[in-house]
């Protein structure tokens, strides 16, 4: 067939139509999602809201071009998933980080959360969270809201309720909490601005219903249940969802592609436990906000969660080896 | 790109319009074993090569000429003069003869074989391919003979049309019409038989009961009846409009008989969007099976990439089979083709639709597709691609006589 190879033709495999969607196009519209909330955050914590949020962009992005360099992997932060990690991770921290904090928690968060497995799409755990908990655990006071911010006059609502008790938080409205009036991780409480992105996310269907319903229902049936058992020692279901991380953690952390499970089914039981683990968490744990933990503990439990599967079309099915054949 | 759409349903077309003679031919065999050598002088309907499959037709000259050249994978033929093979005459007796009569002279008979529910599957299988149509509409007779020469080896007692919702489906005599939601894959063989039977069957397998045949076939199958001749067309879809080609013209004429030019860097898919392979160059020709072609412009088409995956479930999401794509492609993609058995790869019907909705753009169907033939030669359940020497001898005897 060498004759007249004029005008040579691409050769390529079906199908030869596609749905439009990028790696990029995902990583940009969700950094977009996250846009009110950085605006929110500014205008609450102020300047150094700004300063930590981009440090953690700026080393996120240096870590990963490093790694990929070592690694020699072709350079793909153009793709945005570097700095969308680093501004994920940044979201956790308080805006009184000192720069050394986020300086090694988001080099963690890309290296050890994310490269070290493969990079994109590899990672067992949500990148962001790694880096959180490497920081958590390793300098606990710098990464306290209530105590680095002292000078602040917000409420610390998940402090309050696990220092001083129910009668703490009595006096903590509700719309304020919407509205990012309280200590916390600097984006993490934005929470009208999050939900706002959220289903900004769920209308672009680059988030599925199915994680953050969940999550949001095991937090408000966990939390519904404590308070079955004793309202005058566990918050109501209300103030948990509005407190602290939550629904950072329903459409932003929990719903990270490659450490939540795939089908429907695994998706909507993985929200549910992460959500109980929350209220467990902040109930009996030594941290005040349960959700980072929650996520990453209920990440461990992803494979477990994906061997939930319909059953395949026409299968279960394997190829016989010949001999195997005529054995049977 | 973004404005396919999976709606299976189809407009009005046009007559069905015979193709131009081309003055070459380029006939696929690479599931063939030619009979005849360089130099020979063929007619139109001579059988050029013999199936190395049980069930596959075996391939005759569409046109009278020379064999020029015979490649692994194909067969040129120079085409001159007007002489025709001698039309042979259908038998009288049924099942058996009857089918390996049909089979001699180019017929696909594996799906015709004994069974209580015969589907004739009026769906179009991709979007935009609407060869059904016109034949419905204006070769009744042909269809009618086809079904009737089909049911000789068949004997069912129940006749299904499926067809799409909206689209023209007249039942023929003692068959049931089921319509089906004109959304791509419901056209596929293995949705269609679920639809019709409620059994999900593995891909590549049918109910032992059942038997499913396009109306293409029975188009043939009538035609074949008819004349005596074998088959040496197909029916394709160029640009809305349905040609009757013969097989082997090469895809370079067909483009330039539509009047577009090829630029270098652009795809031709033989067959739909989804599922269709792309021609090499403008010499290949076009297969029995091919039922059209399109012309994709370089900016236009999906170029697949080596992104990892990210885990995100698009794909499963949308697979009609209920499998996990982006997890056996990983498995393809670092060979590790046995654990793909454990994400039931076998359920896959090869619809396309995955890489139709992966974010990160990977040619997932082409990693399923290599599992698939890395498992079975793995296991060792390749068929020979050989047809056995007495039939090689038979079928050059037969046609020197
Ligand atoms: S091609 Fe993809 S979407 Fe279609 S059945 Fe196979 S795995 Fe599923
Ligand atoms: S759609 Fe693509 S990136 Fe997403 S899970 Fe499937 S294969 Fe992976």
């Amino acid at each position: 067939m060498i004759q007249q190879l004029e005008p040579i033709l691409t050769v390529s495999p079906p199908p030869h139509v596609h749905c439009g969607r990028s790696i990029k196009g995902y990583m940009s519209e969700t950094l977009m999602a996250l846009l009110p909330a950085v605006v929110m955050a500014i205008y609450i914590f102020g300047i150094d809201a700004l300063r930590v949020m981009a440090l953690a962009c700026t080393v996120a992005v240096i870590t990963e071009t490093i790694c990929s360099k070592l690694m020699k992997r072709e350079q793909a932060i153009d793709d945005f998933s570097a700095l969308l990690t680093g501004l994920l991770f940044a979201f956790l921290l308080p805006a009184s980080s000192p720069w050394w904090l986020v300086t090694i928690g988001a080099a963690s968060a890309i290296f050890l959360g994310k490269m070290i497995f493969g990079g994109l799409g590899a990672n067992p755990l949500s990148s962001p969270l790694v880096g959180w908990a490497i920081c958590r655990i390793s300098w606990g006071g710098f990464m306290d809201t209530n105590a680095t911010m002292l000078t602040s006059s917000l409420a610390a609502p998940l402090q309050q309720l696990k220092y001083f008790g129910l009668q703490s938080i009595q006096s903590i409205q509700s719309s304020s909490l919407i509205l990012g009036e309280q200590l916390g991780g600097l984006g993490e409480v934005q929470i009208a601005a999050l939900l706002a992105g959220g289903v900004f996310l769920l209308i672009r269907r680059h988030i599925r219903w199915e994680i953050p319903t969940g999550f949001i229902a095991g937090i408000l049936v966990t939390a519904w249940i404590y308070q079955l058992i004793d309202p005058t020692t566990y918050a109501s279901p209300l103030f948990h969802l509005l407190a602290g991380g939550t629904l950072f953690g329903a459409f932003f952390l929990a719903t990270d592609p490659a450490s939540s499970p795939i089908g429907c089914i695994p998706s909507v039981l993985f929200g549910l436990t992460a959500g109980a683990m929350v209220i467990i968490i902040r109930v009996y744990g030594i941290y005040p906000d349960g959700v980072p933990f929650a996520i990453l503990l209920t990440n461990l439990f992803t494979p477990l969660f994906d061997r939930i599967r319909p059953k395949p079309f026409g299968g279960p099915h394997k190829l016989m080896q010949k001999g195997m054949e005529d054995a049977t | 790109m973004t404005t396919f759409s999976f709606s299976l349903h189809i407009g009005e077309t046009g007559p069905l319009v015979k193709g131009s003679e081309p003055d070459r031919l380029r006939i696929p065999i690479p599931c063939h074993t030619p009979i005849l050598a360089e130099g020979d002088q063929v007619l139109a309907g001579t059988k050029i090569a013999i199936a190395n499959h049980d069930g596959s037709g075996d391939m005759h000259a569409p046109l009278a000429g020379t064999i020029k050249d015979i490649l692994p994978e194909s067969m040129l033929i120079k085409v001159s003069g007007k002489d025709r093979a001698k039309a042979k005459k259908p038998p009288a007796e049924d099942g058996e003869t009857i089918r390996e009569w049909l089979r001699d002279l180019g017929v696909s008979v594996k799906n015709i074989t004994r069974s209580t529910t015969l589907i004739i599957n009026a769906v179009p299988p991709e979007p935009g391919i609407s060869i059904y149509e016109p034949l419905l509409r204006d070769y009744r007779k042909t269809l009618e003979l086809g079904l009737e020469t089909v049911q000789r080896i068949v004997e069912s007692s129940k006749i299904f049309l499926a067809a799409a919702k909206g689209n023209r489906a007249n039942a023929f005599a003692n068959c049931t019409v089921l319509h089906v939601t004109p959304i791509y894959p419901n056209g596929l063989d293995e949705i269609v038989v679920k639809t019709v039977t409620g059994q999900e069957m593995l891909p590549g397998t049918l109910p032992d009961d059942t038997t499913i045949l396009s109306v293409k076939d029975l188009y043939f199958i009538g035609r074949v009846m008819e004349t005596g001749r074998p088959i040496t067309e197909t029916i394709l879809t160029i640009d809305n409009q349905n040609h009757l080609i013969r097989v082997g013209t090469p895809v370079g004429f067909l483009v330039a008989e539509s009047g577009t030019m090829v630029q270098p860097g652009d795809r031709i898919v033989m067959d739909g969007l989804m599922r269709g392979l792309t021609a090499i160059n403008l010499e290949q020709g076009v297969d029995k099976d091919t039922t059209s072609l399109q012309l994709i412009r370089e900016d236009k088409g999906l170029k697949p990439t080596d992104n990892f995956c990210l885990g995100c479930g698009e794909c499963e999401r949308h697979c009609p089979a209920r499998i996990m794509p982006g997890m056996i492609s990983r498995c393809a993609e670092f060979k590790q083709f046995e654990r793909a058995e454990n994400f039931h790869i076998h359920s896959c019907i090869e619809c396309g639709i995955c890489g139709y909705w992966c974010k990160a753009q990977r040619p997932l169907l082409q990693y399923i597709r290599l599992a698939k033939y890395e498992l079975a030669l793995l296991r060792e359940t390749k068929t020979p691609s050989q047809p056995l020497v007495e039939f090689i001898e038979t079928g050059q005897n037969g046609e020197k006589e």
